[in-house]
């Protein structure tokens, strides 16, 4: 087990820089996810610390030792990649075997390893199985089992779950989890599921065309986005954005955007006529009764089972409701929402960045 | 239901048919060659199966007896030819080893240069493959007379090393570009995966990725080796003393007329080898094609 540092780091591929200096410290034991859109350099990142990308400028460290230098094999890490990589060839027990034949290490000692890992992945009863008559969560974990029999100091997850099914990714999600916690091995994940990462991670560092945007737990980078772009990014149904003008309506503060009035939080910093994004989260935008609230237009209502989410029509913009409750409403049917005022992100329109935070 | 019945029916027939097709060719050639010259040149009707097999024809081509002798030991007069030999073991010999050997050859080469091609990142590498298929545009003719005088100066000429090297370089485009579209076939994933558990580049290449295509080395293996097998132009020009099957049959053909029955007891014969070369092959074959994917 060991922390990993990564200083400066930046990526070029010819005159094109796709990872513009980087810093990111983990600690030992950590659980950390990158998480991206495609293309925002997540897992050109994880193969720099894994030694399969050069390093254009920087340097990365590995339990306090600088492994620019050092060959993938010299960093004592494993890596899961997204389309298993098994050897087709051999039987599940000579895939988690090989590095250690490579090594020579003791037969008795081979087996020993191997069957721990079995054991805790529930593999045993497939040792002796060829990879393709194995199912693909099964396959997955014959993947993760190949890393742990090494004992690594880091294990590297390059989008491990992409390839399967909704409900077993839910599951392998679990049993990755559970594993982190039983070996306590630092761990590095990529993936740009923002659920697998809210769900999974110790911390989260969240990129975006070779910047990070922000980096944070779970409930801090959901909670407390730091612009825009990671407000948008994290959390399903998406956080509802409304852009428009400050104003000053009877003395407290509102947004006007497309001639309807929407209350903002007194404590925020803004001055009139400033161009701010105002966001909140579905699940804290409520329907009211009454008289009170935002007026809006129902346009479709999706019942999820244990809440319903009611898309809108909100001055333009569509917004989504998430109720707890059972509501009867259909298309085209009026609706007032009413927004919890402390639960509110506003932005910067023209930086991205939050205001007041 | 009628309907898939017959489309099942239909589809048999079909199948039966295209097999029929090409198969017969070689069903008559078989035929021809234990038929007795009076069979083979009735050209008042076809003869299936209404003659006296013999096994003349093999015993001249396979066992090196001149007709004059099977003549007088058959105590009859046996056609033309006299006591000129046919004997084409020492061809089916060579035949054998310029095969086998070329075939070694190319797949040792076309293995190694397609394996770098697919995992090695180089300048000009494109370009390289480019150079590689515009050999396979070269038809043999337009340098033929060049490399007989190469294979003159260098003493390759009429040596079954020279005929290996000529094979293997004809194979050799057509072997690099199969072996290389197998090779990109299996993710680099598979690589970084061996790489990361301590493997060598070497050991990648023999442990890990070789096993995964011995399907695709064995496709080019068959492709190889029915080539060499029944090349012939360049083997012309290039021997006088050594001859490959294809060359030794067209001798075969004289100005005084031509030996249908030498020439289809050696075509029969020329057809086992190839057919246990095949034969050891195909295991392989079927199971690269089954272990194909990784992913689903």
């Amino acid at each position: 087990m060991a922390s990993v540092t990564v200083k400066d780091i930046r990526k070029t591929y010819g005159d094109l820089e796709v990872i513009h200096g980087l810093n990111l410290e983990i600690e030992d034991g950590a659980f950390v996810v990158l998480l991206g859109p495609s293309g925002c350099g997540k897992s050109t990142l994880l193969r720099m610390i894994a030694g399969l990308e050069p390093i254009t400028h920087g340097e990365i460290s590995i339990g306090g030792q600088v492994v620019n230098d050092l060959h993938p094999k010299d960093r004592n890490i494993a890596m899961v990649f997204q389309n298993y990589a098994l050897y087709a060839h051999m039987k599940v027990f000579e895939n988690m075997a090989f590095s250690m034949r490579l090594k020579k290490t003791p037969q008795a000692e081979i087996e020993k390893k191997v069957n721990w890992a079995a054991e805790i992945l529930n593999l045993v009863p497939y040792l002796n199985r060829q990879p393709k008559q194995l199912s693909g969560g099964q396959r997955q974990r014959v993947a993760m089992g190949r890393a742990i029999v090494r004992n690594p100091q880091v294990f590297l997850f390059d989008e491990p779950l992409s390839n399967l099914d909704a409900k077993l990714r839910v599951q392998m999600r679990t049993e990755i989890k559970e594993l982190h916690q039983r070996l306590k091995t630092t761990t590095v994940y990529v993936t740009h599921d923002q659920i697998e990462a809210m769900t999974m991670a110790d911390r989260i560092v969240i990129l975006r065309d070779g910047y990070i945007e922000q980096i944070g737990a779970p409930m801090e980078v959901y909670n407390r986005p730091a612009n825009l772009f990671v407000a948008e990014f994290i959390g399903s149904p998406g956080i509802n954005l409304v852009r428009g003008e400050v104003a000053a309506e009877n003395g407290a503060p509102v947004l006007r955007a497309e001639g309807i009035a929407i209350p903002l939080p007194t404590a925020a910093k803004l001055a009139p006529g400033q161009k701010i994004v105002y966001g909140i989260r579905p699940e804290h935008l409520v329907p009211a009764h009454g008289g009170a609230g935002i007026p809006a237009k129902v346009s479709v209502v999706e019942p999820t089972g244990p809440e319903m989410h009611i898309y809108t029509d909100l001055a333009g913009t569509e917004v989504c409701a998430v109720s707890r409750d059972h509501l009867d409403y259909g298309p085209g049917q009026d609706i007032r929402l009413s927004p919890m005022l402390d639960q509110v992100h506003l932005f910067d329109q023209e930086s991205g960045k939050a205001i007041g935070r | 239901m009628q309907g898939p019945r017959f489309t099942r029916i239909l589809r048999d027939i079909t199948a039966v048919l295209v097999v029929g097709i090409f198969m017969f060719p070689i069903f008559w050639w078989g035929l021809t060659s234990i038929k007795p010259i009076s069979a083979i040149f009735n050209k008042d009707e076809v003869v299936f199966f209404d003659f006296e097999p013999t096994l003349v024809n093999y015993q001249v081509v396979l066992f090196g007896k001149s007709r004059a002798e099977l003549a007088i030991e058959s105590g009859s007069t046996f056609g033309v030819g006299g006591g000129s030999t046919y004997d084409s073991r020492k061809t089916i010999l060579d035949s054998t080893l310029v095969a086998v050997g070329s075939t070694a050859l190319t797949v040792f080469l076309g293995v190694i240069a397609a394996y770098a091609l697919s995992r090695i990142n180089f300048r000009g590498r494109q370009a390289y493959l480019n150079w590689i298929l515009s050999q396979r545009f070269m038809p043999p003719i337009a340098i033929i007379v060049p490399i007989v005088f190469m294979y003159h100066y260098a003493g390759l000429r009429d040596t079954i090393t020279g005929l290996i090297f000529i094979h293997t370089l004809i194979n050799l485009p057509i072997a690099v570009l199969l072996m290389k579209s197998f090779f990109d076939d299996v993710p680099v994933d598979v690589d970084e995966a061996a790489m990361l558990d301590g493997a060598t580049r070497f050991q990648i290449f023999r442990k890990v990725i070789l096993p995964l295509v011995t399907g695709g080395v064995a496709a080019t293996a068959v492709l190889c080796f029915v080539f060499s097998w029944t090349e012939f132009l360049l083997s012309l020009f290039l021997t006088n003393q050594i001859r490959t099957l294809p060359v030794k049959i067209s001798t075969f053909v004289t100005s005084t007329g031509s030996e249908w029955g030498f020439i289809s007891a050696l075509g029969t014969s020329a057809i086992v080898p190839s057919f246990i070369f095949i034969l050891l092959v195909q295991k392989q074959l079927v199971r690269g094609l089954t272990l194909g994917s990784l992913k689903d």
